[in-house]
């Protein structure tokens, strides 16, 4: 017998056939009829939003149930693969803790008192407050904090309904300090999914970025497949990471020093004449600005800074040079670290330049050439005062700077903000400094959230509205902009459980109700997304059947002579030297400054992630919840042991401003460095209401009471905190 | 007649758990149970440091001794394909296969009682499928094949790599091979 | 070394776990009545059958052989996680399963056990069949008496074997996989045979008899023991490791610590007790005081025989083979 890869499309047939009515077949029998031929599987393509590389997958529905999900060989996030999280998506769909019905406080903020209420009563509440929000502030005295999907169905909602004020923790708390660094020295940012050709790379350099822990399915394919294949690997990160642990090079840097490791090897490639001159004079401007800047950044200097001894960045600097272009510098992606973090992306993306790496096979590729027009829509109202989302900082991304509403929320300057609707984001996960998060939440009139689970923010809210899981419902085209353009499908496998409803239903519903009916002039998304396919030209029932499609004749990754690259910076070309950096008072060419290191006693509080849990969101998963069910501090083996600490024994965390974690287990490890602990991001949820991971591990964000606003893009610096561990009592 | 194997190529594995949750939801494995584990292995001193990364799951031993103890013949090495089976309604539940697989691969499925452990997933061979651990590994580490076809995955990646069985000397003569103990290139 | 192990079961990890009380109490009763089933040929067999004479272990001995088999067999019921399969213990034979011969072995012993028990009734004795054919075959049995003692004796021999077979033939468990164990759990069966003798005998000529037998099975316990561990010692980097919680000082293993403490403090007091037995002068009646020290040694022997069954099916799932 021959193995061959699904014939998925021969059997997925019947798309919907999920939704049909369970048959009566016992569960218990539910395999054993299988295998007996009794009953069929069918198989319904979607995508996947346990994160937000919304990879293809294909459900396998046994008797009315989800039983399986498998990637889609089509699609090209997931290449027929899922990770471990999308494996588990059927974790969430059959979580008994979800949200099942519309539900309204009836206790004092906080208190988790709630009845339930039918939906016609609920939305007629939140429409009723909004209404009277409006009348009383003005529609920007509402903001919309959202995050993945729900997006899709809410921004235009709060748009119509005349505000503007958004923000999404992708910007201020992840991305968009590197998106800005990239598109001041490119005119673009590295994209999501990251345009990284690391296939075909022969230099990986990965710098914090925690690939395999940070589990971007196609990314993590393509960073094995690239090793595989041999590329060498070079990997800074204070921590011996899954991926330090494969790689040649391993640089335990010290924390917060890595601009000036960046800076040394800037300066070795131009003294050592390895930069790529053709390139560089055919597409950039600013060199011998950079070289000037950078000339005092020796090795030996970065050694005192970095704690990487200086011959090792002299070896390393040298292999990127010697295998350039075919050089991956990655450009990270959670990049809000230390407030000079647009500086930092800018050293990176200076490098890639430097290296002629930018649009070149094993490099960063260029762009998909296509794009699709999305539906047209009733233009929404213009703004009657001035957004407050960009909070002021010169390059803010439209996404918006989160904690600027949050203070604005706070101080009622320079308009009052009376009303927050959340959906899809758990702000008090997700932004530093949760008092804040809390007082800000305290002075509403109104908060609504939008979400699949009782998570922290959720149960702070007055009215909660049970969106079912991605799994039971049509969502937006996902338009992928890889090496080709591609348009995926979300579609129900089921029909949704308890009385949750769609995102969509729900914005709709709520448009109807506060007379915004004319935005959403469809009756079903499903019929808006048929419309969307006819105008771009696709066949939706193939989409239907594939669940993605790509774009043939879209892809035009590597620079050629008939394919040249269009910088849409302000000098239309690659820039060293920043000129608008210039202009808006920052260096042009990024500079180091020391930060402060922890005193004694104190471990700095760094955090990343497991490659089984997606932030706060998946932690109750059962799926997942059973491979990971709490996590844990790790300290320096030395450290814990001078400390009197033993492995898997609990502790708490106490930060500089007396902040307390939950307890939390110690994980005694040689794999960090002396002067930091690390934690898994997203445990320590307090609603009881998660039965699996209620006060499970501790909270990194409660102890994140600091932050360093990058002044560039607005966004929050979070490893800036220091902890102590104490014994629990 | 396929002789199918699994090659395990340690240097590509990521320890990201996609194998282990799939594999669970594919054959219906109870909870905190499992078919198949990822072990994360480092050795050595900080900064000097050696990581192994493997997954582990049964081996279809050509000498089984799990099949040997079992007194009712409830489990059994499939003569086609040499895959190791198990007969679920033969089964009494006397645990002693657990007992004599050497590397764990078996537990007592404790919902339905009798003994369990990873099937290569025939009932995915049959449908002309990889068994669902190797179809979703993100780090291409699991290989699966047959080692009579020269042009498998298996065969083409034993030809190009050492490949070492855990616990040789228990004399079991597994059928997954594990390519660089270490992933770190030496 | 640090490891992090996603996807373990409780039941091998950290330690197989599979195995507890119960299979201990299968063995130790499968010994027991293997070994009983041994002393009651022997009663009935030495000496022209002069022994059994006026002796009514004769008759009590073979009956009880069987019930503690039955009490033994139900607590490895006990322990099958699928007890309605357990009929499939019997459509097929397993040659390579020492479980699978086991279950047949107790097929062939359990009747003729049960037989030989019959046919040692005397006839004062007939009336405890209650029923009328019973009491007919128990007559007709009488002929076979010797044949049956033989055959008695021989699955007593194989059961007593069989019980550390079962285990020892785990190459995965390095405590087990030992070819002295199934010796040393066959000595014990035989001692705990002949100790259980002792306590049902009532004339003395018969439990001095059994006391001496039982010093040659104690000794050869005494002397088989530390050469198991001692083969295990000097064996392979995991047979050394397995033998490590009967010696080590550690709190996780001082129930086994604790255990081999107290079987050589035991078996020689035993041992020595013994002796002074068959010294003294049985000319008349035991003295109660006498009676009781003789219970008391042979108390100490089961108790033994149930510390070593105990131990060793617990301390062989802490091994492992690597
Ligand atoms: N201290 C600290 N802070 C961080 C980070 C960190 O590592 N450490 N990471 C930062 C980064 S990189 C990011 S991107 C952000 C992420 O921040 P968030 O996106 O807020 O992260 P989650 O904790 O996953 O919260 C997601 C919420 O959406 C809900 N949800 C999940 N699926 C759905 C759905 O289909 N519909 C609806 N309506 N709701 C859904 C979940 O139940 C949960 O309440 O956090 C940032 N903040
Ligand atoms: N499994 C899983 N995967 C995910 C997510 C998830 O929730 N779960 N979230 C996704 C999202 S939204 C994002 S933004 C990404 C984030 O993924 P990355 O961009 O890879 O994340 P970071 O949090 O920046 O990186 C964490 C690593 O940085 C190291 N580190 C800490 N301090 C320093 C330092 O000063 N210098 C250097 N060089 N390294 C340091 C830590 O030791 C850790 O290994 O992950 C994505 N992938
Ligand atoms: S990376 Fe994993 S969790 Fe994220 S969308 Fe893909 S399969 Fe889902
Ligand atoms: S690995 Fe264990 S269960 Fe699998 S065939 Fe070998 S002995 Fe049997
Ligand atoms: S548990 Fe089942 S499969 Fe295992 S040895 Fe016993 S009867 Fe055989
Ligand atoms: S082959 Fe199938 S049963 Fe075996 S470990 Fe992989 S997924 Fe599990
Ligand atoms: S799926 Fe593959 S890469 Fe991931 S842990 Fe399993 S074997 Fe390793
Ligand atoms: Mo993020």
């Amino acid at each position: 017998m021959k193995l061959s890869r699904r014939t998925f499309l021969k059997s997925s047939g019947v798309a919907t056939a999920g939704l049909a009515v369970a048959t009566a077949v016992p569960e218990k029998f539910l395999l054993w009829a299988e295998e007996a031929g009794l009953i069929k599987a069918t198989y319904v393509p979607t995508f996947c939003e346990i994160c937000f590389w919304k990879c293809g997958a294909i459900a396998k529905v046994l008797n009315g149930r989800v039983v399986k999900l498998d990637g889609n060989p089509v699609h090209g996030n997931s290449r027929g693969k899922l990770c471990a999280r999308g494996n588990g998506g059927i974790g969430l769909l059959y979580d008994k803790d979800r949200l099942k019905s519309p539900l309204i406080n009836v206790g004092k903020r906080g208190e988790g008192k709630y009845r339930k209420a039918s939906w016609d009563e609920a939305l007629g509440l939140v429409a009723e407050k909004m209404k009277g929000i409006k009348q009383q502030h003005g529609p920007e005295a509402m903001a919309l904090f959202t995050h993945g999907a729900p997006t899709d169905h809410f921004l235009p909602l709060l748009s119509a309904y005349g505000t503007q004020n958004v923000g999404m923790p992708s910007f201020a708390q992840c991305r968009g300090p590197r998106d800005v660094g990239y598109e001041l020295t490119f005119g673009e940012g590295p994209g999501s999914p990251e345009r990284v050709d690391m296939i075909n790379s022969k230099v990986i350099v990965l710098i914090g970025s925690h690939l395999g822990e940070n589990m971007h399915n196609s990314q993590v394919q393509d960073f094995t497949e690239g090793l595989g294949r041999g590329a060498k690997l070079i990997v800074v990160d204070p921590r011996f990471s899954i991926a330090a642990g494969k790689a040649q090079q391993w640089l335990p840097i010290r924390p917060a020093s890595d601009l000036a490791l960046l800076l040394a090897w800037i300066n070795i490639i131009i003294t050592e004449g390895m930069y790529d001159r053709p390139y560089l004079d055919q597409f950039a401007e600013g060199f011998s600005d950079l070289a000037q800047a950078v000339s005092h950044c020796t090795p030996q200097w970065a050694e005192q800074e970095t704690d990487i001894p200086a011959a090792q960045i002299m070896e390393t600097a040298r292999m990127m040079g010697q295998n350039a272009p075919a050089v991956t510098i990655h450009p990270g992606r959670h990049a809000t670290w230390y407030g000079d973090d647009v500086q930092r992306s800018r050293a990176l993306a200076i490098l890639t330049a430097l290296l002629g790496s930018w649009g070149r096979s094993g490099g960063l590729f260029m762009a998909t050439k296509g794009s699709l027009t999305k539906g047209e829509s009733k233009p929404f109202p213009e703004p009657g005062k001035e957004p407050l989302n960009t909070g002021g900082y010169p390059f803010a991304g439209a996404e918006g700077v989160t904690q600027a509403i949050r203070e604005a929320t706070i101080s009622g300057a320079p308009y009052p903000i009376k009303g927050w609707f959340v959906s899809g984001t758990n702000l008090l996960k997700a932004l530093p400094d949760q008092k804040r998060t809390l007082e800000a939440i305290n002075k509403l009139d109104l908060l609504v959230v939008v979400d699949v689970m009782p998570m922290d923010t959720a149960m702070m809210a007055d009215v909660i509205l049970p969106e079912c899981s991605y799994l039971e419902r049509y969502d937006a085209l996902a338009i992928g902009k890889g090496k080709s353009l591609s348009v995926s499908l979300r579609q129900p496998v089921i029909k949704p459980l308890y009385e949750s409803q769609p995102g969509w239903w729900i914005a709709k519903e709520l448009a109807n109700r506060l007379d915004l009916a004319d935005y959403f002039p469809w009756t079903t998304y499903e019929e808006k997304i048929k419309a969307q396919c006819v105008t771009a030209g696709i066949s939706y029932d193939d989409l239907k059947k594939l669940g993605s499609l790509t774009i043939p004749d879209t892809a035009a990754p590597y620079i050629t002579p008939e394919n040249q690259p269009v910088f849409k910076t302000a000098s239309g070309k690659i820039e060293l030297s920043s000129k608008e950096l210039k202009e808006k008072g920052f260096d042009p060419v990024p500079v180091y400054v020391r930060h402060p290191q922890p005193p004694e006693g104190f471990f700095r509080l760094t955090y990343g992630r497991s490659a089984v849990h997606t932030f706060s969101r998946t932690t109750n998963n059962p799926a997942l919840n059973e491979l990971y069910k709490e996590n844990e501090v790790w300290i320096n083996a030395k450290k814990a042991q001078a400390l009197g600490l033993k492995n898997g024994e609990y502790v708490l965390l106490i930060n500089q401003d007396g902040a307390k974690s939950n307890r939390i287990r110690v994980k005694a490890t040689q794999r960090i460095r002396e002067d930091m602990v690390y934690m898994v991001h997203g445990w320590g949820s307090t609603p009881k209401e998660l039965s699996r991971s209620s006060l499970k591990g501790a909270d990194d964000q409660g102890l994140v009471t600091r932050y360093a606003v990058d002044p560039i893009a607005g966004s929050t610096g979070m490893r800036v905190n220091f902890v102590k561990l104490q014994k629990e009592a | 007649m396929p002789k199918y194997a699994m090659v395990i190529d340690q240097r590509r594995c990521v320890a990201c758990m996609a194998c282990v949750v799939a594999c669970k939801n594919e054959n219906d494995v109870p909870p905190e149970q499992y078919r198949t584990r990822v072990l994360e292995m480092v050795e050595g001193e900080f900064p000097q440091l050696r990581m192994e990364l493997r997954s582990e799951l049964c081996n279809h031993c050509d000498n089984p001794p799990c099949v040997y103890n079992c007194p009712t013949g409830a489990s059994y090495k499939r003569k086609e394909d040499g895959i190791v089976l198990l007969r679920k309604n033969r089964c009494v539940g006397c645990k002693a296969c657990v007992a004599a697989c050497p590397y764990d691969a078996r537990y007592i499925n404790h919902e339905k009682g009798f003994a369990d452990k990873c099937t290569f997933c025939e009932h995915r061979l049959k449908e002309g499928k990889e068994p669902a651990c190797v179809a979703t590994c993100i780090g291409k580490s699991r290989i699966f094949g047959d080692m009579d076809d020269p042009k498998s995955p298996v065969r083409i990646a034993l030809q190009n790599s050492d490949a070492t069985v855990l616990l040789e000397g228990a004399g079991t003569r597994p059928r997954v091979y594990y390519i660089k103990k270490f992933s770190k290139p030496e | 070394m640090e490891l992090t192990v996603t996807g373990v079961n409780a039941l091998t990890s950290p330690h197989l776990h599979i195995w507890d009380w119960r299979v201990s109490l299968y063995l130790f009763l499968g010994g027991l009545s293997a070994g009983l089933a041994v002393m009651t040929t022997i009663l009935h067999l030495r000496k022209g059958g002069a022994l059994v004479k006026g002796e009514p272990a004769g008759y009590i001995a073979p009956l009880l052989v069987p019930v503690i088999l039955g009490i033994g067999m139900f607590f490895i019921f006990l322990d099958l996680d699928r007890k309605l399969n357990v009929y499939w213990f019997y459509l097929t034979i397993q040659p390579l399963s020492p479980m699978s011969w086991g279950s047949w072995g107790l097929l062939v012993f359990f009747p003729v056990s049960g037989l030989f028990a019959l046919a040692s009734l005397p006839d004062d004795k007939l009336s405890w069949l209650m029923v009328e054919p019973l009491k007919n075959l128990a007559v007709a049995t009488r002929v076979y008496l010797f044949p049956l003692a033989i055959i008695n004796f021989a699955m007593g021999i194989f059961i007593g074997i069989y019980t550390g077979v079962l285990l020892s033939s785990f190459v995965a468990r390095p405590l087990w996989n030992s070819a002295i164990l199934p010796v040393l759990f066959l000595t014990s069966a035989l001692s705990v045979g002949a100790a259980l003798m002792i306590m049902i005998a009532r004339t003395n000529k018969v439990r001095l008899w059994f006391t001496k037998m039982d010093i040659w099975m104690i000794l050869a316990e005494m002397v088989i023991l530390p050469l198991f561990f001692y083969g295990q010692f000097t064996s392979s980097g995991a047979h050394r490791q397995s033998i490590m919680p009967f010696f080590s000082l550690s709190h996780e293993y001082s129930f086994y610590g604790f255990s081999m403490l107290v079987l050589f403090v035991i078996l020689p007091i035993a041992l020595v007790m013994k002796m002074l037995e068959i010294k003294e002068d049985h000319e008349g009646e035991l003295t109660s005081q006498a009676l009781a020290k003789m219970r008391l040694s042979a108390c100490l022997v089961l108790l033994g025989g149930l510390i070593i069954r105990l131990t060793f099916v617990y301390a062989g799932q802490l091994s492992k083979f690597t």
